[in-house]
C-alpha cells in the first residue's frame, strides 16, 4: 500500500465527516477532535495507513483494501456503517487521487445540503461519469474518470480564493478551462501557484499520499532479574537487542535518525542518551554504544561500581523514525571523518555528553566570539552567521589567540588612577594607562587604540547591543580587546 | 610542522610518541598543533575553551580537522586517552599538575598510538618545553593603530636530543597571521613608540 509514483493513478478513498469539518454545525474544539480520532480509529480497522487531511477528513489508498472487501462501494458501504455506529454521519469520496477525492467526498450526497463554504450549483452536472457505487453518501469516480469529473468543478474549489477569483475574472470558470491551458503558460503568468493548480486541474497530485504507519512500539527491552552489576553482561545483550531493533524497522521499510538507549537502574531511576543512528549502525556499533555509555556512568576505577546498584532493564528506543531511503555519501563537501575518529569523538560524547566534544565552523560576525562557533561531533555544521556578507565594523589586523567564552571583568585607570569613561558620543575621558584584569595584578597600558563604536541590531530591544571596542598593549608585551558596555570595562579577548 | 618552528625542535618536527609543553596557553600552541594540521593530521583540543581558532586557522589550523572538547571534566585523563586514539595532536591544559600514575599512563597511551600531546601548562616529564621570553606587539600607537603583528622571542629546551636551548625571533602572528622567522633588524626596541615606522610592513618587505 505504500505510495508509488510510478504506477497507474492511485486510487485514493476519502471519508469526510460534514459535522466535524464544518464551523458552523454545533460540534466543535476538542470535542470534535477527539470523536475525528474515534473515527479515524474505526477507518483504520479496513486499512492501516491512514492519513487525516484535516479536522473531519481522512485518507488512505483504496487499492488494496478494496479488492480485499469486495469493491470500492462495498468498503465504502462499511465504513460509512463503522462510522455511523460512533453516531457520526460521514460521506465517502473515490477518485484517482486525493484531490479528486476530496472533492468527490463533498459532493457525495447530493441530497445534502451544499455547504456553503464551496459555491457550487448543485444542479449542475457534478458527476459526468456517473455514480458507480451504491447511491447515498457515496461518490466513486471510476479510475480514468477523474479528470472530466474535475473538468466540471468550478475553479472556486481551489484552495487559493485569490487565485480562482483572478482566474474567474479571466474567463477561465472551471478546472476543465485552466487544464486546456498550455501548463507552460500557466506556470510563466502564474508561477508555482499556477503551476501546482494546473496539475490538480489535470488529476495529478501535488505529493503522494504519505500515510502514516501506525506509531507502533518499535522498542526492544531486556530485563535483567536480579539486576545485572556488570556492564559485559549488558553488552551482550544490547547486541541481540539491536539485531533485533534493526530487523523491526526493516521490516517495516524504517530506519530511524537515532537510538535512545535507555537504562532503568535497580533502584528504579532510569538514565538515557540519544544516538546518532543514521540507519548506518550496526548490531555491534550500537552495543559499542551501550558499552561506552555504562562505562560513562560507573564511578572512577578504585570504585567501579554503578551508584544506583545494577542494572534492571536496557531499552533501545527509535527516535525519528523515517523511511529508509538508503544512504550515499557526499561526492564533495564535508571532510570524510574516518572511523577511528568518530570512535574516540564518541567515546568521548559517551563520557561527558552530546554536547561534549564539539567541531568548530568558521562564519561571518562582527565579533572575535561569534567568528567561529562551535557544532556538537556528529551535527550538520553550518554557521550561524554567512561568511558570505560584508561584515563592516569587524576589527582588522590580527586574530586574538585567546578568545574568552565569558568577557572578563576589568578596571581601565588613567594616570590620576581615575576610571576612565566612554561618552554616548565615544568621547574618552582621558588616556588608558593602567588595566587590571579582574584580580591579576595591575598593568601599565603603553599603547592603546580606539574607541570603535559597534552598535548591532538597535532595530531589535532585547538582541540590541552598544558597545566601543579598544586594543591595549601593555607592559608584559601582551595585547588585549577591551570593551566598553554599559559603562563597564571587560575583556574579550587577549593577544598573546 | 611550520618552517618558522622547525629550528627550535630537535630534528626539526614534532617526534611522534613525545610530550611538548609550553607553560601557558597561546598562540605558540595553536601555532604548532597548526602544523601538524595542515599536514593532514587531526587536532584535539581539551580543556581550552577560550582557544581563539580564527587566530588558528590564520597559522594554517585547518577546522574541518579538528575535535574541542572545551571541558574534559575530572575525568579528563581518559578524555585524553580516548582522544589520543583518534587524534594525531591533542592540545591539552590540565586543570592542574598531573599526578606522576596520570603522566606514565598517558605517556605509555602516547607511544602506543603515535601521537603527539601538547601541554599548556606543567609537565615535567615533557620531551620539549617551549616558552615565549618575550613578546611585543606591533601597530598599536598612543590613540590609534591598531594590533597588526608580534615578534616574539621562542626558546626550547628539555631532555635528550632537545637539551641544547634554542631561541628564535618569531612573527608570532606575522601580518598575514602566519608565523614566520623574524629578522633581527625588524625586531622592535621595546619601549619605544612602535607606530611610527610599522614594523609588519618592513618585515613584509624584507622577507
Amino acid at each position: 500500500m505504500r505510495p508509488n509514483a510510478d504506477s497507474a493513478p492511485q486510487r485514493i478513498m476519502v471519508v469526510r465527516c460534514p459535522s466535524l469539518c464544518d464551523p458552523d454545525t454545533s460540534t466543535a474544539g476538542p470535542q470534535a477532535a477527539r470523536l475525528f480520532e474515534r473515527v479515524i480509529g474505526a477507518v483504520t480497522g479496513f486499512c492501516p495507513n491512514v492519513e487525516a487531511a484535516e479536522l473531519g477528513v481522512c485518507a488512505f489508498g483504496a487499492r488494496g483494501p478494496a479488492r480485499y472487501f469486495g469493491g470500492e462501494g462495498v468498503l465504502a458501504s462499511k465504513i460509512i456503517a463503522a462510522v455511523t455506529e460512533l453516531g457520526v454521519e460521514s460521506r465517502v469520496g473515490v477518485a484517482d487521487g486525493i484531490f479528486a477525492a476530496l472533492l468527490a467526498a463533498r459532493r457525495a450526497d447530493p441530497a445534502s445540503p451544499v455547504n456553503p463554504a464551496s459555491p457550487i450549483n448543485p444542479a449542475s452536472p457534478i458527476n459526468p461519469a456517473g455514480p458507480a457505487g451504491p447511491a447515498g453518501p457515496v461518490l466513486v469516480i471510476p479510475p480514468g474518470g477523474t479528470a472530466g469529473f474535475l473538468a466540471a468543478q468550478p475553479v472556486s474549489v481551489l484552495a487559493d480564493q485569490d487565485l480562482a477569483g483572478l482566474l474567474k475574472r479571466l474567463g477561465l470558470l472551471t478546472l476543465g478551462d485552466l487544464a486546456a491551458l498550455p501548463a507552460s503558460d500557466v506556470a510563466s503568468r502564474f508561477g508555482d501557484a499556477g503551476e501546482a493548480v494546473h496539475r490538480l486541474a489535470r488529476g495529478l497530485d501535488l505529493r503522494p499520499l504519505a500515510a502514516r504507519p501506525p506509531a507502533d512500539d518499535l522498542s526492544v527491552a531486556r530485563e535483567f532479574d536480579p539486576p545485572e552489576p556488570l556492564a559485559e553482561p549488558v553488552v551482550f545483550a544490547a547486541k541481540t537487542l539491536a539485531e533485533q531493533l534493526h530487523a523491526g524497522l526493516a521490516a517495516r521499510g524504517l530506519t530511524c535518525v537515532r537510538v535512545q538507549v535507555r537504562i532503568t537502574w535497580a533502584d528504579g531511576e532510569e538514565s538515557s542518551r540519544l544516538w546518532r543512528h543514521d540507519g548506518l549502525l550496526t548490531a555491534a556499533g550500537v552495543a559499542d554504544r551501550v558499552r561506552w555509555q555504562l562505562d560513562g556512568w560507573r564511578a572512577a576505577p578504585p570504585d567501579g561500581q554503578y551508584a544506583q546498584g545494577g542494572i534492571g532493564m536496557l531499552r533501545l528506543v527509535p527516535d525519528q523514525v523515517v523511511r529508509a531511503t538508503g544512504h550515499q555519501l557526499a561526492l564533495w563537501g564535508e571532510a570524510v571523518v574516518s572511523d577511528r575518529v568518530a570512535r574516540a569523538a564518541m567515546r568521548v560524547q559517551a563520557m561527558l555528553g552530546h554536547e561534549a566534544v564539539l567541531r568548530p565552523v568558521t562564519g561571518g560576525g562582527r565579533n572575535v566570539s561569534e567568528q567561529v562557533s562551535q557544532v556538537p561531533f556528529g551535527e550538520k555544521r553550518e554557521p550561524p552567521l554567512a561568511v558570505g556578507p560584508p561584515w563592516p565594523g569587524r576589527i582588522a589586523g590580527a586574530a586574538p589567540g585567546v578568545v574568552y567564552p565569558v568577557a572578563r571583568e576589568a578596571e581601565v585607570t588613567d594616570d590620576a588612577r581615575r576610571p576612565v569613561t566612554v561618552s554616548g558620543r565615544c568621547v574618552l575621558s582621558a588616556a588608558p594607562a593602567r588595566l587590571v584584569i579582574e584580580r591579576e595584578p595591575p598593568r601599565r597600558i603603553t599603547a592603546w587604540a580606539g574607541p570603535w563604536p559597534l552598535s548591532e541590531r538597535w532595530w531589535d530591544a532585547v538582541a540590541a547591543r552598544r558597545r566601543a571596542r579598544f586594543q591595549l598593549a601593555t607592559d608584559d608585551g601582551r595585547a588585549w580587546l577591551a570593551v566598553v558596555r554599559d559603562s563597564r570595562w571587560v575583556i574579550e579577548a587577549g593577544y598573546c | 610542522m611550520l618552517p618558522a618552528l622547525r629550528d627550535l625542535l630537535p630534528r626539526g618536527g614534532l617526534a611522534r610518541g613525545s610530550v611538548l609543553a609550553v607553560p601557558e596557553f597561546g598562540l605558540l600552541c595553536l601555532a604548532l598543533a597548526a602544523g601538524a594540521s595542515a599536514a593532514g593530521a587531526w587536532c584535539g583540543i581539551a580543556g581550552v575553551p577560550e582557544a581563539g581558532l580564527a587566530a588558528a586557522v590564520g597559522t594554517g589550523l585547518d577546522v574541518e580537522r579538528t575535535l574541542l572538547v572545551p571541558d574534559p571534566g575530572p575525568a579528563w585523563p581518559q578524555v585524553v586517552a580516548s582522544l589520543l586514539e583518534g587524534c594525531e595532536l591533542v592540545l591539552l591544559r590540565p586543570p592542574a599538575t598531573a599526578p606522576v600514575q596520570v603522566r606514565r599512563r598517558l605517556e605509555a597511551v602516547l607511544r602506543r598510538a603515535g601521537g603527539v600531546l601538547l601541554v599548556a601548562g606543567d609537565w615535567p616529564g615533557a620531551q620539549v618545553h617551549l616558552r615565549v621570553i618575550t613578546q611585543r606587539w606591533t601597530g598599536l600607537g598612543d590613540g590609534h593603530g591598531r594590533v597588526r603583528a608580534c615578534c616574539a622571542e621562542v626558546t626550547a629546551d628539555g631532555r635528550g636530543e632537545a637539551a641544547l636551548t634554542r631561541t628564535r625571533w618569531l612573527w608570532l602572528p606575522a601580518e598575514d597571521g602566519g608565523v614566520t622567522l623574524a629578522d633581527p633588524v625588524d625586531i622592535p626596541v621595546p619601549g619605544s613608540p612602535v607606530t611610527h615606522a610599522p614594523p609588519g610592513l618592513r618585515a613584509a618587505s624584507a622577507g
